[in-house]
């Protein structure tokens, strides 16, 4: 076992971070800017977006929370503080040399001691291309920048789902099999992976395909009365063309995922990564940290910090709602780890790579430390629904009645299912639109028509959260997976708070006092509410120093 | 904690609170997941009370056990979360004032404050700030599985006569003196505990203990608030 202070090894040292506006990424920033002052230079790898970096980077610092730790910690002085410590560079990961201008890239070459690639597409089943350029091409680009580097190691940020369809414990190795057990060059599927893509463009251009697209065209422009000119139909079809494209883009991806055992594009994609750069850089210090379900902060930047996607966002909104039968098989582990202990795994195992004592692998999980079932995950989501709802429900059908109405984990075919219900309620729709008797009053009408329109809503509601709740199930029901998380036990860190301890979480304090009232606050708005998602607002505004002079922000202007 | 060498010995219900475990038991099935557990669970509740009728005034042992049945295969978060509610909505509204005082008191006379209890520990420990003065509690532990209750009590179970046997350990390994101790009591099995101090009051006590207080020329005392 070895021993070592993160804050010393991390003193002095020069970081390239990608994927730094990430929910994880900027955890990893925030900490290193609060935990480490005396970091050396943290470049951050950020695209533009539409606005200049420096533009986003503004925005960012002065309006995303994760960043209220440091603006309550320097106030004025944050301006500087940060400009001392971190150089935003324009790049982005899907070209070679991560289209870094040339002469900041030399220089990067000399002066970086590890790259941190947090970069990643974290959909599950995008468009093949858009994974293929973000978490292959990505990957390959970081790590032929690293290999480039004088010095540089390089920690690779996975996921613990790149083990695919299998059930059992999940060790820490790359693998050199597909999840379904046959042998996998890695170099060759990455081929096929463009091949797939080339292929997959070809037959949308087909003729046949063009000619089928036409003439659903043409039957829908006749329907509705009109003369299916040339400037109308193929106006048309080429819109059709493009969205069956990424229809098809995605499906082509999905497909070969699952032909191999992978459950999605995603963990198919981040798999490869893993074993490219394993075979492709033999010599590069480089390592995969590969987190299980990342959510709620536990500690930092403050309890319950979260953003974005997440997995089991789904299942609490569903918990919340008359819907009590959540999909997921008793007794099966989901491997939930809230994104500071995620972090903590990154800094760790990016010190062990520096100092050359790595391991291939490190799992940031909690399934074999400390498990959370998925039956326990329910029952303390419909736990903490109740509490929420009996503090906060708008009438007494909530506070008395729906506060009480508890989630289950249950079978997928339960008879109360989502699909089940969203059935019905199409039903019901379409009944107060169409079936409804013809001589009724006029204000009945009304009110049947006003009736479907929030049937209709409803059912688009459930449809999304079904298309969810599918993407969970081979987590959630199918398969029983233990990650094991011991690699990070063979480094003994001296600093407490860097320390990787799932074994210290107590669920229930985590998930009714932290995560859920998380989520509400600031996932739920923007994910089911169509709200905005609140912004932080600091008293003083970081403003952006170039070459680190120091100018304190002019307070009265700032507020 | 206090240093005195006597306790105070309350028992809880009765003398402390109004409510009995068969309340906070039925509050507890008609909380569970799913209205088929509630039924259930409710029934079973239901089948303590004439247990608890017939025999409550001598042996509460059997009764109790039937109670907490009924928390059979509920979870431990389940329980947590169902005893905060059920002290926030319900026992804290149930403190007999009058019981509050005579346990100032007794702090102001320098006895360690024991409060004895058959109700559960998830609930009994979410009263104690709501009763001030306690410096331990004893009462009654559920035995847990695999996060999920067995509906058995762990030993030794409070409330039957058995559950006084423990005071004379209790009184060595604190070295109190019982002579010089006090208790507070309500119920006919609390004949043991009363009868092991030198300074017994029965309070608000059913018809054995008050027969018994009159024979032994206990002090009684009524309050309903």
């Amino acid at each position: 076992m070895s021993s070592f202070s993160v804050k010393s090894e991390y003193a002095g040292k020069h970081i390239l971070l990608t994927g730094g506006t990430g929910f994880v990424g900027k955890v990893w920033l925030v900490m290193a800017l609060t935990r480490i002052p005396d970091i050396g230079r943290i470049y951050l790898l950020m695209r533009g977006k539409g606005r200049s970096v420096k533009d986003r980077w503004l925005k960012i610092v002065n309006e995303n929370p994760a960043f209220r730790p440091l603006h309550e910690k320097h106030g004025a002085g944050l301006s500087k503080f940060i400009a001392d410590r971190v150089e935003v560079i324009q790049g982005t990961l899907d070209s070679p040399n991560m289209s870094i201008e040339d002469s900041v890239a030399e220089r990067l070459r000399d002066k970086v001691d590890l790259i941190v690639n947090c970069a990643g597409l974290v959909d599950f089943n995008p468009d093949v291309r858009v994974a293929v350029s973000s978490n292959l091409d990505g990957s390959m680009h970081v790590a032929d920048f690293a290999a480039s580097c004088k010095n540089a190691a390089m920690i690779h940020v996975s996921t613990c789902y790149v083990a695919g369809t299998v059930d059992g414990v999940i060790d820490e190795t790359i693998a050199t099999t597909t999840p379904n057990g046959r042998p996998l060059d890695a170099e060759a599927e990455y081929k096929r992976l463009q091949e797939i893509i080339v292929e997959t463009e070809a037959e949308n251009e087909s003729e046949e395909t063009v000619r089928v697209l036409t003439d659903e065209v043409v039957a829908r422009v006749k329907k509705r009365g009109y003369e299916p000119t040339e400037k109308r139909v193929s106006g048309t079809v080429g819109r059709l063309k493009a969205k069956r494209l990424r229809e098809v883009m995605s499906l082509a991806g999905t497909n070969r995922a699952k032909e191999l055992g992978w459950p999605n594009t995603y963990t198919y994609t981040k798999a490869l990564a893993e074993m490219l750069t394993k075979s492709r850089y033999p010599n590069l210090r480089h390592t995969a940290l590969r987190p299980a379900i990342v959510e709620s902060a536990l500690k930092f930047p403050f309890p319950g910090w979260n953003e974005g996607f997440n997995t089991s966002g789904p299942l609490i909104y569903l918990a919340s709602t008359w819907l009590r039968h959540i999909p997921a098989k008793p007794g099966n582990p989901l491997d939930i780890i809230p994104v500071d202990l995620v972090v903590n795994g990154i800094f760790i195992a990016g010190a062990a790579v520096m100092r050359g004592e790595h391991a291939e692998v490190y799992q940031t999980g909690s399934s074999d430390r400390a498990t959370l079932t998925i039956d326990r995950l329910t029952e303390l989501s419909a736990l903490g629904n109740r509490q929420h709802l009996r503090k906060t429900g708008v009438n007494r059908v909530e506070t008395l009645l729906l506060s009480r109405w508890d989630a289950v984990a249950s079978d997928p075919e339960h008879m109360l299912n989502v699909s089940n219900i969203r059935e019905l309620v199409f039903q019901v729709s379409r009944y107060l639109r169409h079936g409804r008797p013809e001589k009724i009053p006029s204000e009945w009408k009304d009110g049947a028509e006003s009736m479907a329109k929030t049937a209709d809503k409803a059912q688009r509601k459930l449809r999304q959260i079904e298309e969810v709740l599918e993407l969970f199930m081979p987590f959630t029901y199918d398969h029983y997976m233990v990650f094991t998380a011991r690699a990070l036990e063979k480094h003994h860190v001296v600093e407490p708070e860097f320390r990787f301890t799932p074994e210290e979480i107590d669920w229930r304090q985590y998930w009714l006092e932290c995560h859920m009232p998380g989520l509400r606050r600031w996932c739920f708005p923007k994910q089911y509410e169509n709200k905005e998602t609140e912004t932080y607002t600091p008293k003083v505004p970081f403003v952006i120093l170039e070459d680190g002079a120091a100018a304190a922000p002019n307070s009265q202007e700032a507020r | 904690m206090s240093e005195s060498k006597t306790a105070a010995f309350f028992r809880a219900e009765g003398t402390l609170i109004k409510s009995g475990v068969l309340q906070a038991a039925a509050y507890m099935a008609s909380q569970r997941a799913g209205m088929r557990e509630r039924l259930l669970r409710f029934g079973q509740t239901a089948l303590a009370a004439p247990i608890f009728g017939v025999l409550g005034q001598n042996d509460r042992t059997l009764g109790n056990r039937v109670a907490h049945l009924s928390y059979r295969d509920i979870t431990d978060d389940r329980v947590a979360i169902l005893a905060e509610e059920y002290v926030e909505d319900i026992l804290k509204d149930k403190i007999l004032d009058a019981g509050l005082e005579l346990m100032k008191q007794a702090k102001k006379d320098g006895h360690r404050i024991v409060v004895i209890s058959e109700g559960i520990s998830e609930i009994m420990e979410g009263l104690l700030p709501h009763l001030r003065h306690v410096d331990e509690l004893i009462c009654n532990r559920l035995e847990y599985k695999d996060r999920k209750a067995t509906g058995t009590l762990l030993d030794p179970i409070m409330g039957g006569y058995d559950g006084g046997s423990w005071l004379k350990d209790y009184a060595r390994k604190h070295e109190l003196d019982l002579e010089r101790s006090v208790a507070f009591a309500g119920h006919g099995p609390d004949l043991l505990l009363l009868s092991s101090v030198g300074k017994p009051c029965a309070v608000n006590p059913d018809f054995t203990l008050r027969k018994a207080a009159k024979e032994a020329d206990w002090p009684v005392m009524e309050y309903t608030a």
